[in-house]
């Protein structure tokens, strides 16, 4: 069989990284405290159960905010990012890149540390801003790189093009490119939301007395009782996540398709 | 109209235009001509005010365009890629540059976009998505989005360079005649020298950032001024020659000739160089007479077209063949290599260049 031994390698390589994850609506909808098989039955009651805790609620509204805001922030900072570097030449533009680029690959767990330390230095309490700071600081290189390459497919002409027919290099930049690199700008935007929504190391550190919903998730753990609970609560982050991820992509293709050009990839 | 007065450009350390001085009266079909690098663009977006220039002056119409914005010059331009707005529809492309037009209604918007649109031959393409045409149509949607705006001067950038040729040449026509027709000053860039010499009035060849010979495309193709303009504009055969009286040269393999003053360019010494276009020198057929001035030869290699045949010819064995063209008529024979052949030249049609 040709390429046997490769294809049950993709498929031992899927197993293993997605059945942890099933498990999660599984036992979600288990009719037993305890995480093990055999299930004990189905039922929605965990479900219910998360509509009751109050504190829970609290969490959420305060991820959402901190996602919101992160995401605003991380996407007006990457127009501009991704925009000089598609379209301008500048000195020490590749370091000053590399910089901005970093976080990406930076240990979470140094970022975390080092701003607590700072933070605490300054004088400065921790609060959500505190968080949305972390959080723009690790979501921006994500954005940048889905908007630099959004500015890279734009043929650098058009705005000139609309220069010339009249407009004002802020209208040309309006008219044209923003519509243009639209469907790049809210691709960017929700996975910006997504990973500030699920960040758990930076949220932990820099959290004030308000804690985002994955610090409220992981200081639940402690509680047995609690752990079905959590799981029908993975169970319904892990789905608004993937509608999210999936409006994002669906946004960059139809972009995509919209001026006719090429596919030149994208996180998903 | 257009007044360029010894206009500079710098990148940093790099010397993009040395010097350009040159007037473009109202109504003229303008080429820059030359190879990559040599300034052309920079000079075309330095008239669009895509570029500042970093020493002399441009006027457009008398007015000193130093202080002037691109949004608000009288100038707009047919990009190399187009530019076509990929997310408009084509009428919307057409009448981009009429939104900002106060005094337009939207009924006269729809009528002068119309019009645009049936001069360049799109009619009833108005609704179609703009990423949609091929590459023609989209060239069309350029120059109607371009001249609906009554511009007093339109920059072509290597308007044409993307089309397949037979498109080219469709298209060159119709430029022409569309210049003709609305009688506005039209620049166009091009490194395509066929381009240029049928489109143009007159032709400015560029090379390192400086113009090399401006003049009209017969002037240009006939008299050009150095060896350098004469081998980027067509095919020329060069061979050494010397200075033996006033008027008289020695030509290699030629011979002595009387050469008007006229066909003496500037820097010619006693040592200088011939030129010839592989059309003015014939091969002479069995049973022609054999004029004054030929000579004889061996035909080493021979290109054949259809139209026209193309013969290498080694006058003085060692030496450099020199190309010759001949048409391909009813009853004329293609010759083979390693053929004997009398070259007929004239006189009249050779050019002196320095050595």
């Amino acid at each position: 069989m040709k390429g046997g031994w490769l294809r049950i390698y993709a498929i031992v390589y899927l197993i293993f990284l997605y059945l942890p994850v099933a498990l999660l609506p599984i036992f979600a909808f288990n009719d037993g405290t305890i995480i093990a098989f055999p299930l004990q039955g189905f039922t929605a009651k965990w479900f219910l159960e998360l509509a009751a805790i109050q504190a829970l609620h609290s969490a959420l509204w305060n991820s959402l905010f901190i996602a919101l805001v992160t995401a605003t922030l991380s996407t007006l900072l990457a127009i501009g990012a991704a925009r000089a570097s598609t379209r301008y030449k500048f000195p020490g533009k590749a370091p000053i890149m590399g910089a901005i680029m970093l976080p990406l690959v930076l240990p979470e767990i140094i970022v975390a540390v080092a701003l607590l330390v700072v933070l605490l230095q300054l004088g400065i309490g921790l609060t959500s801003w505190t968080v949305i700071a972390g959080h723009t600081l690790i979501c921006t290189p994500f954005a940048i790189a889905i908007l630099s390459s959004s500015f890279q497919g734009l043929d650098a002409s058009v705005e000139e093009a609309a220069i010339d027919l009249g407009e004002t290099r802020w209208g040309a930049f309006r008219t044209i490119t923003l519509p243009l690199v639209a469907p790049g700008i809210i691709s960017a935007f929700l996975i910006a939301f997504t990973i500030s929504l699920d960040e758990f190391i930076i949220a932990f550190f820099l959290t004030g007395a308000e804690p985002t919903l994955p610090v409220y998730l992981w200081s639940q753990l402690r509680f047995p009782t609690r752990i079905p609970a959590v799981m029908a609560l993975g169970t319904l982050l892990l789905l608004a996540s993937l509608i999210i991820l999936s409006i994002a992509e669906y946004a960059r293709r139809r972009g995509i398709a919209r001026t006719g050009g090429k596919d030149s990839g994208g996180f998903l | 109209m257009i007044g360029l007065t010894n206009v500079e450009k710098y990148y940093g350390d790099y010397h993009a235009l040395r010097g350009i001085t040159a007037n473009i009266p109202e109504g003229e079909f303008f080429s820059l001509l030359g190879p990559s690098g040599c300034g052309k663009t920079t000079l075309l977006r330095a008239i669009a005010g895509f570029e500042h220039l970093s020493g002399g002056s441009l006027t457009i119409d008398g007015q000193d365009m130093s202080r002037i914005a691109p949004h608000r010059r009288p100038t707009n331009m047919v990009f190399q890629s187009y530019a076509i707005f990929p997310h408009l529809s084509v009428a919307e492309n057409v009448g981009f540059g009429l939104r900002k037009r106060k005094d337009i209604n939207r009924d006269a918007r729809q009528r002068m976009v119309d019009e645009a649109l049936d001069m360049v031959g799109l009619s009833g393409y108005g609704s179609r998505r703009a990423h949609a045409l091929s590459g023609g149509q989209r060239q069309r949607v350029a120059l109607a989005r371009a001249l609906i705006l009554k511009p007093k001067v339109l920059l072509l950038d290597e308007p044409l360079s993307a089309l397949d040729k037979k498109m080219r040449e469709q298209m060159q026509a119709e430029l022409r005649r569309l210049q003709r027709q609305i009688g506005i000053t039209f620049v166009l860039v091009t490194h395509d020298q066929e381009e240029a010499l049928i489109m143009s009035d007159r032709i400015a060849v560029m090379f390192d950032g400086q113009i090399a010979q401006m003049d009209a495309p017969q002037t240009l193709y006939r008299r050009p001024s150095t060896r350098r303009v004469a081998e980027f504009i067509g095919v020329m055969n060069f061979l050494p020659a010397a200075r033996v009286g006033d008027e008289m040269f020695d030509v290699a393999g030629l011979g002595k000739a009387f050469i008007d003053r006229s066909q003496v360019m500037n820097g010619a010494g006693t040592d200088c160089v011939a030129g010839l276009r592989p059309e003015t020198l014939s091969i002479l057929f069995d049973g022609s007479d054999v004029p004054d001035h030929s000579f004889e030869g061996t035909i080493t290699d021979r290109a054949y077209y259809g139209d026209m045949t193309y013969y290498d010819v080694v006058i003085t064995p060692g030496t450099a063949p020199v190309t010759i063209s001949m048409k391909n008529r009813a009853g004329r024979p293609i010759l083979e290599p390693n053929t004997k052949a009398t070259v007929a030249w004239d006189p009249r049609s050779l050019i002196i260049f320095g050595a």
